[in-house]
């Protein structure tokens, strides 16, 4: 797409939300094994595994929303937007990503409201599972009042909701811009598949190189 | 009249190009903020409980990154090669042998554009080079791979398990009898084709290539064994069965089949082995697999999450209960009942990915099927079924764009060539619907009759 006019900081950003995802995906099937491996092995089981990893994967699928935004990934249907006029299909593009905003900024009005209750009146509630790692106490006197939490407080999972949809809704303004500036039809993939078909495509044919 | 409302504003906002996810999820908070007092932050809690809230749709990422790391080229090749060595001898054989693959592949994969992608993009290519026409090649992979989805492991079984409360490893269980007819039914249209019209057959290669392509093909098909076997076997619970075969996956595909990582390329031997060893945590490749996974699972997950909270408005609407109380108080039988279902599936399947399809549709026909007396299995089964032919009919069917990027045909060629194998889907489609025992027979075997509670 417009990868030619990337900036450095562009590149950057694109490098640190990869790696998060890939690390979040490999962290949640680390925990998830390493589970069954000490309940067989060493006849244990880790009790805060199951939680942890609904917490890795709500980060990864919230902060990546955001991410497929930016490169178009969501899927759509684009059988009726292909068949207008270019300059419809500009009118069109806009009002679809006014109504993603609609939702990106209901919804995050929405996560604050229930994301702020626990940073603040309910500071004290904890998860069910996870322990406290000591090097975030300092949270408890900032926080709870000087007590120490035993499980890690609510609002540190729960952070995912504001902040993802926070840049939810700073993506959708972007491809807002673009759609604008020209340079971008819609928000929606247009051919799913594509890309991971070229991709494989080229793999096989690589493997299949001797035959 | 509200859920014409509802229902209009999804299809329209869809139409418009919005993002399927973005759909479902603004409708939904529209239709609360009109029709009732529900708050913003408790819609935002129920994007959230997609995640806390149901366990079962962990399963998704680790079958997507099980099915990243046996995507390699190279295992979809071992596969293929043992295919061919089984059943590549009879006329059609090698169509027949694509079937096979098709099967197996999907017993790795739990969806269906990666097994066409990871079959097609080799054995088309073959099949041509043999002899068969690019429309006949192209129409019986866009059909085969369609097991992807019923043949257990199956990202979509998890979606209606988790929708409906129902167990997945019975749904599991379920799919293995359907998809072997499915496949055998497909097999034997080849072959009749074939006879009829002289299509070429391969040599036997004989016992040794046999024994050989089984042995190397066996390290990919152990995968079904420890996800089926640790289900069944009450040793892990279906997440982790995914997990585990994930780990699984990434250490075949690195240090059994060495397709990517740090011995896909020849180094030094020694004591070196063990550091390279332990850099394929880290190794790009890895990173690679773990990113598209995690990007496949985001995209897929946020239709799910946004579905939920449409979910949650009919369930909250009480939406389901109204239609079943209409569709009981006019006469409708399971059969008639069965049929409206069909037809609804088939249609929505035709614009909708199944996954998100599923979450939406499920919570709408399960409680009546109920009432019917219908099994959930089988309703599960029956649905399944359905997304398969919604994948391969235009104008969305994901198959049949995939098909036609591996096989370099327009996309109206592909309908035009899958056409009379998805007149074998169908009569497929009608068996299973009227013999719930197929559905219901192996996991009623293995796992004792379902507890229905109304």
């Amino acid at each position: 797409m417009q990868t030619a006019e990337q900036s450095a900081l562009g590149r950057r950003t694109d490098q640190i939300e990869e790696t998060l995802m890939a690390v979040l995906m490999g962290l949640m099937t680390l925990v998830t094994f390493a589970n069954v491996i000490a309940r067989y092995v060493f006849n244990d089981n880790l009790l805060w595994a199951l939680e942890t990893t609904v917490y890795l994967f709500a980060w990864m699928v919230l902060l990546g929303a955001s991410y497929c935004v930016k490169k178009s990934l969501h899927l759509g249907v684009d059988m009726v937007i292909s068949l207008l006029s270019p300059g419809t299909q500009k009118v069109v593009g806009l009002i679809a990503v006014s109504a993603c905003l609609l939702f990106s900024v209901l919804l995050l009005k929405g996560a604050w409201d229930y994301w702020y209750p626990f940073a603040t009146a309910q500071a004290f509630m904890e998860v069910d599972d996870i322990p406290m790692p000591g090097f975030l106490q300092f949270l408890a006197t900032w926080l709870n009042e000087g007590e120490r939490y035993e499980k890690i407080p609510r609002f540190i999972p729960y952070f995912a909701l504001p902040l993802s949809l926070a840049l939810l809704t700073f993506r959708f303004v972007q491809a807002g811009w673009r759609i604008l500036q020209g340079t971008q039809i819609s928000v929606i993939a247009s051919h799913e598949a594509e890309d991971l078909l070229e991709e494989t495509v080229q793999a096989a044919d690589a493997a299949n190189g001797g035959r | 009249m509200s859920v014409v409302f509802l229902f209009g504003m999804v299809i329209g906002l869809m139409a418009l190009g919005v993002p399927v996810a973005i759909s479902l999820g603004l409708s939904s908070v529209i239709f609360l903020m009109i029709y009732s007092d529900a708050s913003l932050a408790s819609i935002a809690q129920t994007l959230f409980s997609a995640f806390d809230g149901h366990y079962t749709l962990l399963a998704i990422p680790f079958f997507i990154l099980a099915s990243s790391f046996m995507s390699t080229g190279g295992v979809a090749r071992r596969i293929i090669r043992f295919a061919i060595a089984t059943v590549g001898h009879f006329k059609g054989g090698l169509a027949i042998a694509s079937v096979f693959a098709c099967m197996m592949f999907a017993a790795l994969s739990g969806s269906s554009p990666a097994t066409v992608i990871a079959i097609g993009s080799i054995v088309i290519a073959g099949m041509r080079e043999v002899g068969y026409t690019k429309e006949f090649a192209a129409g019986v992979i866009c059909n085969a791979g369609t097991l992807g989805i019923l043949i257990p492991p199956s990202i979509v079984m998890v979606v209606y398990a988790a929708a409906t409360d129902v167990s997945v490893g019975r749904m599991f269980l379920a799919g293995i009898l359907p998809g072997l007819i499915a496949g055998l039914m497909l097999m034997i249209g080849i072959y009749i084709t074939a006879r009829v019209r002289g299509l070429p057959s391969q040599p036997w290669a004989g016992w040794g290539e046999f024994w050989g392509a089984a042995r190397d093909a066996v390290w990919g098909l152990l995968l079904i064994v420890i996800i089926l076997g640790g289900i069944y076997g009450g040793i892990f619970t279906p997440t982790e069965a995914a997990a585990v075969a994930a780990v699984y996956a990434f250490f075949i595909a690195n240090f059994v089949y060495c397709d990517m990582g740090p011995f896909a390329s020849p180094g030094k031997r020694g004591l070196a082995i063990v550091t390279r060893a332990i850099s394929t945590f880290w190794h790009p490749d890895t990173k690679k697999t773990l990113f598209e996974a995690g990007k496949l699972t985001v995209t897929l997950m946020f239709i799910i999450a946004n579905a939920l909270i449409l979910k949650h408005v009919l369930t909250e609407e009480r939406i389901p209960q109204e239609i079943a109380q209409l569709i009981l108080s006019a006469g409708f039988g399971p059969v008639a009942f069965l049929i409206a279902v069909n037809i609804l599936l088939l249609i929505g399947g035709q614009f909708m990915e199944p996954s998100g399809l599923l979450i939406i549709v499920a919570p709408l026909v399960f409680p009546i099927a109920i009432q019917l007396g219908i099994d959930p299995i089988h309703l599960g089964i029956i649905m399944v079924v359905n997304m398969e032919i919604g994948m391969i009919t235009p104008p969305v069917g994901l198959n049949l764009f995939v098909t036609a990027g591996v096989a370099a045909m327009s996309v109206m060629a592909v309908v035009k060539a899958a056409l009379p194998w998805v007149g074998i889907m169908f009569i497929f489609l009608i068996l299973v619907t009227y013999v719930p025992w197929i559905s219901t027979v192996i996991p009623t075997a293995l796992m004792g009759p379902e507890i229905i509670t109304k």
